[in-house]
């Protein structure tokens, strides 16, 4: 049980990290963030479960608070990229470039 | 916490300078009013309490932080760097009494004055330190703002090759403190009270602390900062950064380190010894090479500042006596060097050797002034620049003649670079693109600064008594 | 402090307020009359001097600190006095000559513009002379032999719009400057082998205690201090070029104040000198080099002062070459002579150049002055006398008693005694009989040429007294030389001439004017004969045996060396090092900033493998 669960919780995790530093498109690396943070968040829930411990689960409800509220600015950056004419394509995103 | 009188010697030009900073037109008035008030307390403290009543004018606060407090107190040496600094301020802002400047100008001369009597007054190591950054700043924007056309470059030159020098002190000063908790489980920053660790890591901190001061002297080789700021401040700021602020660092040397590695400091003798004999022959030749007055005076402050390292890691009497006191003498005649360089650059715009000639005729008071001025910057008998030379030497001799003769060649090699340079601006006839011509003589102002440097040369040449009494009675406190 | 007697602070105030009279109230409003102070001066100097010997004479010795100049913890240096035989023997012929040329020089430099500066410096350089000779330390002695050499290089360029003026100042100075290194880094050792005495008289007590290896560096460094300041090879080089200032400094430089400041000093410090093996031959066989090199090329000068310029050089060659035998009180007569006639000699010249209007005088502008400069003629003549050593002028004496120890040493001291002896009447006879008789084909003959106002001649008269008749007291001055000597063996006195050496030297003496007589008035042309037929001799002496041009080599190069050292390595390599590493952090951070490539995917990737890193950190 343990193991399955934290199996199926690293390999979303994996998943997630392999979709933000693999894939350009800003909407799939968000996408990829919100699957790593909440992969993190079941292996939080169940291991807070196996000890009834009450911190770890509204830690964990404080890591959906997050996660929502990065949705909200990722999705609301990406929104207005694509309203001023850029992609929403990381390679386009280079103002940084030293 | 109360404030005593010590505190007014630093805060008084600190708040003149903010007042001259807020007058605006009137800022020249309000800075001479300043300086001049500061020397009048320094003369007056002095008189009232004469040389061993200044020990007990001392102040201290309350910890603030580990150990740190703010603590003042004065000897016979800091109190005559501290006249010296007074003294050079209010000649400087005389000098450029006719400049069109703005306020900003006349309160970074002060607020220089203020940090600089700070360092000498500083008796705990962190205000010291505070204090000591504290003089890049206005210094910086003398040298920024009002220099010649280099100056941005000079600035920044001077500027961050002196923090490089300050993080080894700080690094130094840092070590010492914390190795004193280790050693004794409580926190000290009182100058006069530490001891370094021996071993390696006393070597370490010593070292540090030897080239945190040693890039302010300057020792050769970390000297690169000073031609150019020098030749590229205007001529008041030279007088101050020549007069004053190479002095911190033979200071620190006399009041730090030496004082905290007593037995480092005589096992090294040779290698400071020469290190100082370096500086005294390297800074010599290359003044010889030099075409612009102002550089080549720059490079002789190289060489005089190592008589005084000379005399003070000999660490006889004479020498520790001598060498403070050829502080003082290298700023009145150097001071009064960069003083009529800038006289000549504000009538003509030129500094260089080619660009003069036949002055002695057109501008008669110049040339004396100047000659007194240069006779007793190469150690003329009878000037005061012979009095600290020939002490500092004596010293040298008695423990390490070899280096002693490395002194005297500089001596006879100062006439060389220093004599072709007075005849090329007083004496030859100017050539085709001289600007002699617009050269007039000095006026009454300008005649009365120099005046008071000269009496002063003749005063300390003649009869150093006084003077190195009241350095010797502070050299016997520092347990040298 | 009441021992000191009057006329010694008299010696030392008069001159001190003289001239901060003249600078802050005379020269300002009336500066034509800036030598009258100066002159009431001299006389007091005169006068204090005269007291001062006297009493020596009767037996006072004084060596007394006075005040204290530097001090630190329980080292100190004293000012103080020393009045002895020696000193008091010099200083008498100093203040005299010294005040006598002043007088000269207030009439012959009257209508110079720079007359109240040239008054001023002429004085303090006669001040630092007589501090000298009353100094009892080393360090007073050197504060006054640099004030000395101060005053000499202002002075000598003192009309410094002139090129040669200027270069011959500078050299003077530095030259100076280099034996200077040697006394002041003796002066170190003495005090330091001596635990920080600096007065005569205690160093040389305690010097058999010190190191020998020390005392005799120190002392070989005071040789090389003398050579500079007294002229002798290879520092010598500098005098004849200081003929450059005007005439009365160059009599009071020859005669009175500056070279005889070498000498002064050898015999000053000849307990210090003596006590070192063959450092006194050492000094005799310099000075007869000196002496015989430099008759040698005064002989070939055409330039009056420089025939008497570098007949100085060869004079204090005799008296460095008299040392040489341990004879010292020889020396200090013939240095005493020699101030005299010298100063004739010189001020005679100074005559001939203000009657013909020039600052500088060549043996092709002379001729035949005789008849035109009577009084100039005949003081010339008995100086020149007395400088050729002939009976019973001064210069006989001196040189006698120096000859006659040559003549006892035999050999090659003895010939070297017959070489210099031929040498000075030789060039001085030709200088004389070119320049008042005649004129010859190549002269331009006296002209208008006449005697100058009385100032210019009375001064001249009343030395060539001293110049004929110093010569009588050798022993008097024997007996005041021996009071207050240093030595415990005593200083033997000047002795008394003999029939042998009298011939000899009037042998040599005559033979000398005899070939001058021949060669510039029986043979009229050969004085510019010569020079056509052997233009390689001619530039031999010119270039005195090549020592010139490789002194001139040697500064250039030193020049040349220092202008490489900082261009080369001090601008280039270290400041360029220093001013590069803003270069280097600017090309530094380009190179870092290439791994900023702005592409998001690429920092997640930094990222992670900056957490990877972190993480296996913490939980390995």
């Amino acid at each position: 049980m343990t193991l399955s669960i934290w199996g199926v919780s690293v390999l979303l995790f994996l998943a997630g990290l392999a979709m933000v530093v693999l894939r350009r498109q800003l909407l799939a690396m968000l996408l990829g963030l919100e699957l790593m943070i909440n992969s993190v968040n079941i292996a939080l829930v169940y291991t807070g479960s196996l000890w009834a411990d009450a911190e770890a689960l509204s830690a964990a409800l404080l890591i959906l608070a997050i996660a929502a509220a990065e949705v909200v600015v990722g999705l609301s950056l990406i929104l207005k990229l694509n309203g001023a004419g850029a992609p929403v394509d990381s390679s386009g995103l280079s103002e940084l470039k030293g | 916490m109360t404030l005593g009188w010590l505190s007014l010697a630093w805060m008084l030009p600190a708040l003149f300078g903010a007042a001259a900073m807020m007058a605006g037109a009137r800022a020249r008035g309000v800075a001479l009013w300043g300086s001049g008030l500061t020397l009048s307390l320094w003369f007056v403290l002095g008189w009232t309490y004469g040389l061993e009543g200044v020990e007990s004018l001392s102040e201290s606060g309350p910890v603030l932080a580990w150990g740190i407090r703010y603590a003042l107190f004065t000897d016979g040496l800091s109190w005559s760097l501290c006249g010296l600094t007074a003294f050079l301020t209010l000649l400087s802002l005389l000098s450029s009494w006719r400049l069109r400047v703005s306020a900003a100008y006349w309160a970074c001369f002060l607020w220089l004055e203020a940090a600089l009597m700070g360092v000498f007054l500083a008796r705990d190591l962190f205000l010291f330190y505070v204090f000591w950054e504290a003089t890049l700043i206005p210094m910086f924007f003398i040298i920024g703002l009002w220099g010649s056309e280099n100056r941005r470059h000079a600035a920044m030159k001077f500027f961050l090759f002196t923090f490089f020098g300050s993080l080894f002190l700080l690094l130094g000063l840092l070590g010492l403190v914390s190795e004193n908790h280790r050693m004794t489980g409580g926190w000290n920053w009182d100058m006069a009270a530490l001891t370094g660790p021996d071993g390696g890591m006393g070597l370490a901190i010593f070292l540090a602390l030897i080239l945190g001061f040693g890039v302010k002297v300057p020792i050769v080789p970390f000297h690169a900062w000073l031609p150019d700021a020098h030749t590229e401040a205007p001529a008041a700021g030279s007088v101050m950064l020549a007069g004053v602020m190479l002095k911190m660092g033979v200071y620190g040397i006399l009041r730090v380190a030496i004082p905290a590695f007593p037995k480092l400091a005589w096992d090294l003798l040779p290698w400071l010894g020469l290190l100082a004999a370096v500086n005294v022959i390297y800074g010599a030749i290359c003044a010889m090479a030099q075409s612009d007055l102002k550089r080549l005076v720059a490079y002789s402050s190289v060489s005089h500042l190592g008589f005084c390292l000379l005399g003070v890691f000999s660490r006889t009497p004479e020498g520790l006596t001598g060498g403070s006191l050829q502080l003082i003498n290298h700023g009145l005649s150097t001071g009064a060097l960069f003083l009529l360089v800038g006289f000549l650059y504000e009538r003509a715009h030129r500094r260089g050797l080619a660009d003069f000639g036949d002055l002695a005729s057109r501008a008669p008071w110049m040339t004396l002034f100047f000659s007194i001025a240069i006779f007793s910057s190469i150690g003329l008998p009878g000037l005061n620049g012979f009095v600290g030379e020939f002490m500092s030497l004596a010293g040298m001799t008695r423990v390490f003649a070899g280096l002693a003769v490395a002194g005297v060649l500089g001596v006879a090699l100062s006439a060389a670079y220093a004599l072709p340079a007075y005849q090329a601006v007083f004496w030859r006839e100017p050539g085709p693109g001289s600007v002699s011509a617009q050269v007039g003589d000095l006026d009454g102002r300008e005649k009365a600064i120099l005046w008071a440097l000269t009496v002063l040369m003749f005063a300390i040449g003649l009869y150093p008594k006084p003077w190195l009494e009241m350095i010797w009675s502070a050299m016997q406190g520092l347990q040298l | 402090m009441n021992l000191v007697p009057w006329s010694l602070w008299l010696l030392i105030a008069s001159p001190v307020c003289a001239i901060l009279a003249v600078f802050f109230f005379v020269r300002p409003r009336k500066p034509q009359w800036s030598h009258w102070p100066i002159l009431g001066s001299c006389a007091l100097v005169c006068l204090a001097a005269t007291d001062l010997t006297s009493r020596v004479y009767a037996g006072m010795v004084l060596d007394v600190p006075v005040a204290i100049w530097m001090l630190g913890g329980d080292w100190y240096l004293p000012f103080g006095f020393r009045v002895d035989g020696l000193g008091t023997a010099v200083l008498l012929m100093v203040a005299w000559v010294g005040a006598l040329i002043q007088v000269y020089a207030s009439g012959y430099m009257k209508h110079d513009p720079g007359f109240s500066r040239f008054v001023l410096l002429f004085h303090l350089f006669y001040l630092a002379m007589i501090g000298l000779l009353v100094s009892n330390n080393f360090v007073q002695l050197y504060l006054f032999w640099e004030l000395v050499g101060v005053c000499s290089y202002f002075l000598i360029g003192f009309w410094y719009q002139k090129e040669s003026a200027r270069r011959a100042a500078l050299q003077a100075f530095l030259a100076n400057r280099v034996g200077d290194f040697g006394l002041m880094l003796a002066v170190l050792l003495l005090m330091a082998m001596t635990h920080g005495n600096t007065s005569f008289s205690s160093v040389f007590r305690l010097l058999p205690a010190a190191p020998t290896e020390m005392v005799t560096l120190a002392a070989f460094l005071v040789f090389w201090a003398a050579t500079a300041k007294s002229a002798q090879f290879p520092l010598y080089f500098w005098l004849p070029d200081a003929m450059e200032g005007p005439t009365p400094v160059s009599a009071l430089m020859h005669a009175a104040t500056m070279v005889t400041a070498g000498i002064f000093l050898l015999v000053r410090a000849w307990p210090l000198i003596s006590s070192i093996e063959l450092l006194p031959q050492l000094i005799g066989w310099v000075g007869a080099a000196t002496a015989i090199g430099a008759g040698l090329v005064a002989c070939a000068k055409t330039d009056l002062k420089r025939v008497l310029a570098y007949s100085t050089v060869s004079h204090l060659g005799i008296m460095a070459f008299a040392l040489g035998f341990g004879e010292t009180a020889p020396a200090v007569f013939h240095l005493l002579t020699h101030g005299f006639f010298k100063a004739v000699l010189f001020l005679c010249v100074g005559n001939i150049a203000h009657a013909l209007g020039k600052a500088s005088v060549g043996v092709d502008e002379t001729g035949g002055l005789a008849a035109k400069m009577p009084l100039t003629f005949g003081c010339f003549t008995a100086a020149a006398l007395s400088l050729a050593g002939l009976w019973p002028f001064a210069g006989f004496y001196s040189k006698d008693s120096i000859l006659d120890a040559a003549f006892h040493q035999g050999g090659l001291q003895a010939a070297a005694g017959v070489a210099i002896a031929f040498l000075s009447s030789f060039y001085i006879f030709r200088m004389l009989f070119l320049s008042f008789l005649g004129p010859r084909r190549e002269q331009r003959g006296p002209g208008h040429a006449h005697e100058g106002e009385p100032v210019l001649g009375i001064p001249v008269f009343f030395l060539s007294l001293g110049a004929v008749g110093a010569g009588w007291l050798s022993g008097p001055l024997s007996r005041l030389l021996a009071s207050g000597w240093m030595l415990r063996t005593g200083m033997s006195p000047v002795p008394d001439w003999t029939w042998n050496g009298l011939f000899a030297s009037q042998a040599c003496a005559l033979a000398g004017v005899g070939a001058a007589y021949f060669l510039t008035t029986l043979r009229p042309q050969w004085d510019w004969d010569w020079r056509r037929r052997f233009p390689r001799v001619e530039r031999l002496l010119e270039s005195d045996f090549g020592w010139k041009p490789t002194v001139a080599a040697f500064s250039a190069l030193v020049v040349e060396a220092a202008g490489m050292f900082s261009r080369g390595w001090d601008t280039r390599l270290w400041d360029g090092l220093v001013e590069s590493t803003a270069d280097w952090a600017k090309r530094g951070g380009e190179r870092a900033a290439s791994l900023a490539t702005g592409q998001l995917n690429d920092y997640l990737w930094w990222m992670l493998a900056g957490t990877t890193g972190l993480l296996y950190l913490v939980l390995r």
